[in-house]
Order: C-alpha cells, then structure tokens, then sequence
C-alpha cells in the first residue's frame, strides 16, 4: 500500500462497488441506507436491508437518483437532504478500505458514475469535502472512461484491435466498445456506449424459459454488435454475468475467434488505475481519450503575445470538460468581439465563433481588459463568461457580464 | 485587429503614480502611463519603489534587475522607460519606436517650453495643485529669448485657471490680473470678467470694467447662463435630483456615496 488510500469507486443506484489500486480486495454493497428508529446509527448495503426487514431501521435507497433530483427523504422525525444521506453513506463505503488498510487518509480517489451530470458531480465533490478529502485528490470520471483505463492498464495484446464490454445489472444491459487509432501524433482512444433496448429484468433468470429467452436475446444483441468487426477481447460486467451458465449459447458465441474474459468490478478497478495514475507527474497513458465526459472539439483563440500571433488553447480535444475551467485576459486591440476557434479532433473541421461585447463600455483603444471564462456544461455545450475588467482606476471596470452557451 | 493575452499579474499592493494620482495594478496600466504621458514620467520616474512593484507585485524580477543595473550605471534613463515598454509587450515595436522619437523631440524643447507643457499635462488630467506648484516655479526661471513676458502672462493665466478650478476664485483673479497685465490678452479679460459673475464677492476692478464693452458684457454674460443651463440639464444633476426622489436609507447612503466621490475628485485636483 502506498501512503494513502488510492480507491476506484463505482456508483449507481442499484450498487456501489470500492476497490484500491494494486489491491485484490474489493467491497460490493447496494446503495441503500438506513437509520435506526432509535438511536443515530447509521447501516448501509445489506445491513441496511436487514435492520429493515428486523424492523428497527428505516431505510432509503436510489441515493443517487434523489440526489439529482435534489430531493429530501424524511427518516424518522427528521428530514433529510439526499446530499446528506449520500455523504453518510460514502463515509461509511470508505471505512471498509480504511479498516483493511488501516489508514483513513485518501491519496487519489476516482468515482465512476453512469451518466456525468453537473449537479451530481458538484454533490459527490462537497460530499467527499465534507469527508475530509481534499477537492484536488477527487476524480469523477465517467464509466465509458473507467472501461477504458481498465482496458489500457492490461496487455497490449488484449486491446491491440477493438475491446467490447456488455455490462448487465438490474438497471438494464450496456454495451460499451473501445478502439484504439494510432496516429502519428498521439495514438486516440475512442470508447462509446450504447444502452441497449434490448435490456431485461434479472428475475427471469430464475426460471429456465426466463434465462433461454435472456440467452437468446443477448445472441441477438451479439450478433448485430460485433459482426464483421475484429476483436481482441470481450469482458462481461455486472450482476447478470456472476452466473453464465445461463447464456450458454451467447457464451458460445462470444467465446468463438475472441477472448473473453468476466470482471465483476471492472468499473471500480478502471477508476483505480485512474487514481494511481494521478499519483505520477508523467501519465502512463499517453493517449487522447475520446468518451463520455472527454470533449470531443478543441476550443482556442488567436492571441498576440510577445509580438507573435498565438494560438492559445482553451480547452482541448480530449480534457474532462466537467473539469475545465479556463480563466485568461485579453485586451481587445482594435476589435469588439472575442472569437473562438471551435477544431474537431481530426482538424478537418474548423469553425468560428464570435462573441460581440455588446454593451461594454466605449473606452480609447486597448483599455478595456476582458476576462474569458470557458466551462462546459456538457460535452456539447461550452458555457462563456465575458467580463469587462476595465483598465484598473484608469478607466474602471462596470459590472458588465455576458453568458453565451456555445453549442460544440 | 487582435486580442493581447494578459500575464498572469496578482497585484496586491498597487503602484501609486504621484503624477496622476491614480494607483496601478498591472504591467498593461504601467505601459499605458509611461506612453500616454511622457512628461510626466521623463524625470524622476524610474526609481526604487518602481523597481520594488515590478520584481514584488508584477513579478518581472528580471525587468527590475535590468533597471537597477541601467540606473546604478547612470546610462540615459529616457532608455529605461523604453526597456519597460518593451519587457511588459503592451506595445509594439513600432509604437515604441513612435515613442522613442517623441522622447528625442522633447528632450529638445527649451527647459522652459517643457516645464510649461509638463504643467500643462498635469492641469489636463485635473492634478491642478500639481500643476499649480510646477507653474509658480517656472515663474522663477530668468527671462530670454523665450521666456519674455507673454510667456509669464500664460504662467499667470494658468496659475489663475488652476486656483478657479479648485474654486479659489480670489486668488484666480489675482492671478489673471497679473496675466493681463503682462500681455493684454482679450481671453484673460473675458476670464476676469466671468469670475467676478460667479462670485458676487468679487469686485471688477474700474479699469477691467472700462475695458469691457456692452456687447462682450451681454456675450459673456449668456455664455455663462448656457453653461450653468448645460450643467443643470447634466446627467450628473439628473442622478442627484433622482436621489432625493429616493427612500431616506437609500438616499443617505446614495450622498454619503457621492460626497466620497467628491471627496476623493477634490483631494486629486488639490
């Protein structure tokens, strides 16, 4: 172990999954919650189901879906604000690595999420603040991402051609398919996933017609998938592959020119390599990744400085654009607009953007500085804030501000 | 047309420009001072606190390095301004080449000429006690070819016009007296005689008032009722009068805002 906690965590509503970097042992529980009538215990995962079922506890679960939706759940005479109950909730996930370990400080953690929601980005970074973790030492990460360092930090030969993932949980079946493209510059990972339609409750399984028919539709969802497309492997996730003697004829399939391989925590052990990563100044993945929560434009603009004309990129192909948050000054010389230089990732496709500072004030040439703040409030929308600075007491600044979302 | 990127400057301890009354929080102002008013800051202007705002709050500790050299060896310090431009790239290099010249042209003028314009500079941004200090001493300066009496008559006019501006107009009419003594300018007389219609202590002396005829009397009489009708009709009137219209809390807090403002405008002119 190194000095710290270095935890990959998967998050969702029906289950939370905690791993360490370079650690076997991993904690799988379902996120519930719950609070003893009497007291102020607090138990979580199957605890919390069985001080439920005894009676003596009251419990909360879809953490994560109450907490987007900012609501409150009332546990006894007292209210609750989902954030609340989420950071109890994490408080209690992290001593389970912190009691193994016997450490309580967290050197890098990574959390992994399904869909990346700004507001429920905010929540998880206040909730592990409140735990005591400092914000720099916080990741959050999508899960298209988690795949992707999972599958990178494996031999070569497992993602020299495309990587496929079928994720199948109780909350319905995911496809995820990863393909490398080595260019000459930098070599691009590109991970994309796909919910599929095709999804079914986990219950039929239990019954032998139930599980023929979840064989059957998982062949189906194969054989469009992966046809005529050469794969190096193919990894099975989530509570419907613990078994697979269920889907004999798609284990079959899958198993036929590919290999296949069954990791229960993939997501959680994705988000660890992520955050023992974070631990090097020089990354060992030194690859652009394009995924969910990656950009898939450059933003730029053209500057002068020092006498030379610029190019100074604001946000590049590949940033996490929840985590982007740009802040420069310019001095507009001679113009009144700020424009924005939008570059796909291959550079074929170029577009301008000009933002006009309607309503600043009229000042002599170069004496209005303008603050340009760039963040995103997802991959396709950037959100600009444009602030007339002024020219200190020379020529003071007003509180002008113009917002402009700007679609990628 | 372009946009300059700005480094990256977290001034805490603004630099005071005793010239304009006015502090500085970055390289951009600083450049933005020294080109925009060369005379003010062609004597005097490179020194240690200069030096210490650029190495502590601009963090340009090489620029600041390089000036302490260039005025520990005594080189030109015209060519130090010129080194600041440079270094602080808010200009280009054919501005600053613009600038160079100007510097040459000035250093030409007679020590006279360049006081004058220098105090003139100051009475254009409204430093009039500034301006004021630096036209009495130029009243000191032996009389030549150039400095003759119309050119102590300007000074006189001047020291009046700083003292009116500071609202002291007893000292303002004494100044143009003397002015228009020493050159019998029609202007300065138009100046005597609105001063005396602003402020009814003031008495015109018999021989002003001889000099004035009934036409310029009525002239100068409605320049002054169209300015005092401009100034009434002013934004500036138009914000005050809006404040009284206010609830008493906001009011008071709106006077207590703008008595600072004037405070703060009259301490800069004084």
């Amino acid at each position: 172990m190194m000095d710290g906690l270095v935890l990959g965590i998967d998050l969702c509503d029906e289950y939370m999954q905690i791993c360490c970097a370079e650690e076997d042992q991993s904690w799988m529980l379902p996120t519930v919650i719950c609070k003893h009538k009497t007291t102020d215990a607090w138990y979580i995962g199957e605890d919390a189901y069985a001080h439920t079922l005894f009676g003596d506890g009251i419990i909360v679960d879809k953490l994560v879906k109450l907490t987007v939706k900012n609501g409150m759940a009332t546990l006894g005479a007292t209210r609750y604000q989902a954030a609340e109950l989420l950071k109890i909730f994490l408080g209690k996930v992290l001593e389970f690595p912190e009691q193994k370990f016997g450490t309580m400080s967290v050197s890098q953690l990574v959390l992994t999420i399904p869909k990346l929601e700004p507001a429920l980005i905010e929540t998880l970074y206040l909730c592990f603040e409140q735990l005591q973790i400092p914000r720099k030492r916080i990741h959050i990460i999508s899960r298209s991402e988690a795949f992707t360092y999972y599958v990178l930090s494996q031999k070569r030969e497992i993602w020299n051609n495309q990587v496929g993932l079928f994720h199948l949980t109780a909350e319905g079946l995911c496809y995820y398919e990863l393909k490398v493209q080595r260019g000459l510059k930098k070599t691009t990972v590109f991970t994309e996933c796909e919910t599929m339609e095709e999804g079914f409750n986990l219950d039929i399984l239990d019954t032998p017609s139930g599980a023929r028919l979840a064989d059957k539709i998982l062949c189906s969802c194969g054989e469009r998938l992966l046809q005529r497309k050469l794969y190096s492997s193919v990894f099975l996730s989530g509570k419907g592959f613990e078994q697979q003697a269920w889907a004999e004829d798609f284990m079959k399939f899958l198993c036929s020119k590919r290999k296949v391989y069954v990791e229960p925590v993939l997501f959680a052990r994705g988000a660890a390599f992520r955050a023992a990563d974070f631990l090097h100044d020089k990354t060992s993945y030194p690859f652009i990744f394009i995924c969910d929560g990656r950009l898939k434009t450059s933003v730029s603009l053209n500057v002068l400085h020092k006498g030379q004309d610029t190019v100074v990129t604001v946000a590049a192909a590949g940033d996490n654009w929840y985590e982007c948050d740009t802040i420069l000054e310019v001095i507009p010389d001679e113009q009144d607009t700020i424009d924005f230089l939008l570059t796909s990732l291959d550079g074929r496709s170029r577009r301008l953007i000009r933002l006009p500072l309607e309503g600043f004030p009229k000042r002599p040439n170069r004496t209005t500085k303008v603050r340009i703040q760039i963040s995103f409030l997802d991959d396709q929308t950037m959100v600009v804030l444009l602030t007339d600075r002024g020219f200190g007491e020379l020529f003071p600044a007003s509180k002008i501000q113009i917002r402009q979302e700007v679609m990628l | 047309m372009s946009l300059w990127l700005c480094r990256q400057e977290s001034v805490k301890h603004p630099y005071y420009i005793e010239a304009l009354g006015l502090p500085i929080y970055s390289s951009q102002e600083l450049s933005y001072v020294i080109y925009n008013n060369p005379l003010l800051v062609l004597d005097d202007f490179v020194n240690e606190q200069l030096l210490t705002f650029l190495r502590d709050e601009l963090n340009q500790g090489f620029l600041a390095l390089k000036l302490e050299r260039w005025l520990k060896n005594e080189e030109n310090p015209d060519d130090a301004l010129l080194v600041i431009l440079q270094e602080c790239d808010y200009y280009t290099a054919a501005e600053i080449a613009k600038y160079r010249q100007l510097i040459v042209n000035l250093r030409k003028l007679h020590p006279a000429d360049f006081g004058k314009r220098k105090a003139d500079e100051l009475f254009e941004l409204r430093q009039y006690g500034k301006a004021l200090k630096l036209y009495r001493e130029l009243l000191q300066i032996s009389p030549d070819q150039v400095v003759d009496e119309i050119y102590f008559g300007r000074i006189w006019q001047n020291i009046g016009s700083c003292h009116a501006r500071r609202f002291q107009f007893e000292e303002a009419l004494e100044a143009y007296e003397k002015a228009y003594d020493k050159n019998g300018d029609q202007k300065v007389l138009e100046q005597i005689y609105k001063l005396s219609l602003l402020d009814d202590r003031l008495v015109l002396k018999s021989q002003y008032q001889l000099l004035v005829n009934e036409e310029s009397k009525e002239l100068w009489e409605q320049m002054l009722t169209d300015a005092r009708e401009k100034a009434a009709a002013s934004p500036e009137m138009e914000q005050l009068e809006q404040l009284f219209t206010k609830d008493p809390v906001k009011r008071q807090a709106g006077m207590s805002q703008l008595l600072l403002q004037w405070k703060r405008e009259y301490r800069g002119m004084a």
